[in-house]
């Protein structure tokens, strides 16, 4: 569905680069995750596949149109959230979709039921521009699902939200994915990703460090963790310790012997502390 | 289609937002002004100096026949305050340069009025001065023509004329033939050169000449202006870039912007237009050049907005501008100032259009051709505008 090979973008004329020569491919069918920390390059990424930047450099194909040249019907199978939310203040909620739709040749989703899926019904009679950032935010992503896209991009579509709508955004996402549509999604929040995607990209400072599964990436950096509990001189003592390093191992065992244990359970590492791993440094 | 709902959405938005009640509430104080401010006939028309530079006896043979007739009639004395003053005059057929300085001082004149044979109305004032000096410091003072008249040995009337230096050169032959030459030599000459340009202005009355100038304002200019503000608060939204990933172009949602601007100037520019002209102006041509003046100033607007990242660092460039675009006004009123690179202002063959159209003859070809011209150029900036707006999307 996408295909990018060695993919380079500098917004100035200087040497910067937002993007610096990354290669990668989406399946058909799969939900491919883009993470990093904010200002790695993800959105000059998603511009450059949507068409919205000028490709400088590279090959990259998106829905089999090569996008060095226009192809405007192209969109009639893409589906575009973006990160800042981007609607007709002065149309309401309703208009912005009705008039959006119109823009396309196939079929389009009817704009009550979006409106509806999104938790906007109410207030679809009312200017945008009275709305609050998550509701903008929640109209331009039901906006994206006017032309039931097959490939879907999505520039941090839970970023800003309440946790309930978050999640309420997550499981459309999921039931769309699972039905079949091939989503780009682009977030620097680690569970959201670790629940939708098939596969993960981290990227940092504009390169892809690694691509792979989550669950592959649990297995292979994800150590397996004991947290232990016990009483040590009437006190409660808590001691987080791997199962794959020797003397961690030794230290449980001393544990079990010397002291009263409370609880002691494994923990699976969250993609979250892979990331961290594996870049060494934060998604903030 | 995309065109058409794109040009309703716009519709839509311009009737919500505050720019088109702004040019429409324009367009209605305008009418108001013109019917309610501003007479059809000044009451006071032009003013002429001159020097009768001939005995009291000769002057008064001259006039006789005219003051008989009723035609020239002497009415009341002007007072004119004269403001001290330093000036040079240069001679163009000497080419001797002679530097006048005055003190302020009160002047009592005597003032004649020219009555038209047929109509009877008031033609001119004409003021007459006591010495030539005095002349040269009136025309210099009062920013207009002066005429010493005198008689040669033969007879003949002669005239001298003190021109303030910027009247074109068709206007200074034209004062020397009526000088210089015979009648029948004079009415040849006359013939002979296109002079429809002086007696055509005189078919718009006062209120009349000025529905051009507002038409250049409210339709090239607004358009112009409004154009920025549009592409301003739609770039603060940032629509542009989720219409830029539809099956549609950028082109399109760029043209349904100008069709509502090109909509606003046709509403605004009849509003005031019709009732003031009636039927006289060539309908047909107006709203030709109307629509394609329009489109080309405004596509300027969305080209310029491109450069920049806000309303507020426009207004520069967007004061320079419109100050500029409304020299031509100049060349408007005072038809015998009319510099060569005046009419390189693209404000310039509109405003002479404008006024083509709304009189009785029109010039059809000189509308056409310019019509032409702003179609052409509005398309060149029409593209150019999209091109850079693709450019300048950003995620
Ligand atoms: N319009 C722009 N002009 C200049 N630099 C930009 C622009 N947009 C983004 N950048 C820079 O490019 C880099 C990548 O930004 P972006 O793709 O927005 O990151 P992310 O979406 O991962 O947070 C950042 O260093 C950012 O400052
Ligand atoms: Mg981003």
């Amino acid at each position: 569905m996408i295909s990018v090979k060695n993919l380079s973008h500098s917004y100035g004329n200087d040497r910067k680069l937002a993007v610096k020569n990354i290669s990668f491919e989406v399946e058909n069918g799969e939900t491919f995750g883009f993470l990093g920390p904010s200002g790695a390059g993800k959105s000059t990424t998603q511009g450059i596949l949507t068409g919205l930047l000028k490709l400088q450099k590279g090959d990259v194909s998106v829905a089999g149109y090569d996008i060095s040249r226009v192809h405007n019907e192209r969109f009639n199978t893409i589906g575009v959230s973006f990160e800042q939310s981007n609607v007709y203040s002065k149309l309401t909620a309703k208009e912005n979709l009705q008039f959006y739709a119109k823009l396309f040749d196939v079929p389009t989703r009817d704009p009550m039921e979006l409106i509806h899926l999104v938790g906007l019904l109410g207030k679809e009679n009312d200017l945008a521009g009275t709305f609050s950032k998550g509701m903008k935010h929640r109209l331009t992503f039901a906006r994206s699902m006017i032309n039931n896209p097959e490939l879907w991009f999505l520039d941090e579509p839970t970023t800003g939200l309440d946790p309930a709508i978050a999640a309420n955004i997550k499981d459309i996402i999921k039931e769309k994915t699972t039905a079949g549509t091939t989503a780009f999604l682009t977030t620097h929040n680690m569970f959201i990703a670790d629940e939708l995607c098939d596969r993960v990209a981290f990227i940092i400072d504009g390169e892809i460090v690694l691509i792979d599964t989550p669950s592959s990436l649990k297995l292979q950096y994800g150590q397996k963790l004991v947290v232990i509990t016990y009483l040590k001189d009437d006190q409660v003592v808590k001691e987080t310790l791997k199962t794959t390093d020797e003397k961690d191992r030794l230290r449980i065992g001393e544990v079990v012997n010397l002291y009263e244990v409370q609880t002691m359970h494994t923990k699976e590492a969250t993609l979250e502390e892979i990331f961290i791993q594996v870049t060494g440094r934060g998604l903030v | 289609m995309k065109l058409l709902s794109s040009y309703i959405k716009e519709m839509k938005i311009a009737a919500r937002g505050f720019y088109f009640y702004i040019e429409i509430g324009m367009a209605v104080i305008i009418l108001a002004v013109l019917l309610f401010a501003v007479n059809e006939f000044p009451t006071s028309s032009a003013k002429e100096f001159i020097y009768y530079d001939m005995s009291k006896e000769i002057k008064s043979l001259m006039l006789q026949e005219e003051l008989d007739d009723g035609t020239l009639e002497l009415a009341e004395p002007t007072q004119i305050k004269m403001k001290a003053a330093l000036f040079s005059v240069k001679n163009k057929e000497t080419n001797e340069t002679k530097t006048y300085t005055y003190d302020e001082e009160i002047y009592h004149l005597d003032t004649y009025k020219v009555f038209d044979q047929k109509t009877g109305k008031l033609q001119k004032t004409i003021i007459e001065t006591g010495s030539e000096d005095d002349l040269i410091r009136l025309a210099w003072q009062e920013k207009t023509i002066g005429a010493a008249v005198g008689m040669n040995e033969a007879g003949e009337a002669s005239t001298r004329y003190y021109l303030q230096g910027y009247e074109t050169a068709r206007f200074q032959n034209l004062l020397y033939i009526l000088q210089n030459e015979s009648p029948a030599t004079l009415q040849a000459a006359m013939d002979g050169m296109t002079i429809t340009k002086l007696e055509n202005a005189e078919l718009l009355n006062t209120r009349q000449s000025l529905v051009p100038l507002l038409v250049v304002l409210m339709g090239a200019l607004m358009g112009f202006f409004i154009a920025i503000a549009y592409i301003f608060l739609d770039k603060d939204e940032g629509v542009i870039r989720a219409y830029a990933v539809t099956p549609s172009t950028v082109w399109k949602y760029l043209l349904s912007k100008l069709l509502v601007i090109i909509t606003t100037v046709i509403v605004s520019s009849s509003i005031f237009t019709i009732p003031v002209m009636g039927a006289q102006p060539h309908y047909l041509l107006f709203y030709t050049l109307l629509i394609v003046s329009s489109f080309a100033f405004s596509s300027l607007g969305i080209l310029i907005a491109t450069f920049f990242d806000s309303m507020s660092k426009t207004f520069g460039a967007l004061y320079v501008f419109l100050i500029a675009m409304m020299l031509p006004a100049f060349s408007y009123y005072v038809p015998s100032f009319d510099p060569l690179w005046l009419r390189f202002f693209p404000t310039y063959p509109l405003l002479q259009g404008m006024k083509e159209i709304m009189m009785k003859s029109t010039d059809v070809n000189y509308v056409l051709l310019f019509s032409g011209v702003y179609l052409a150029g509005g398309i060149f900036l029409f593209l150019f505008a999209n091109l850079r707006f693709k450019k300048t999307l950003a995620v």
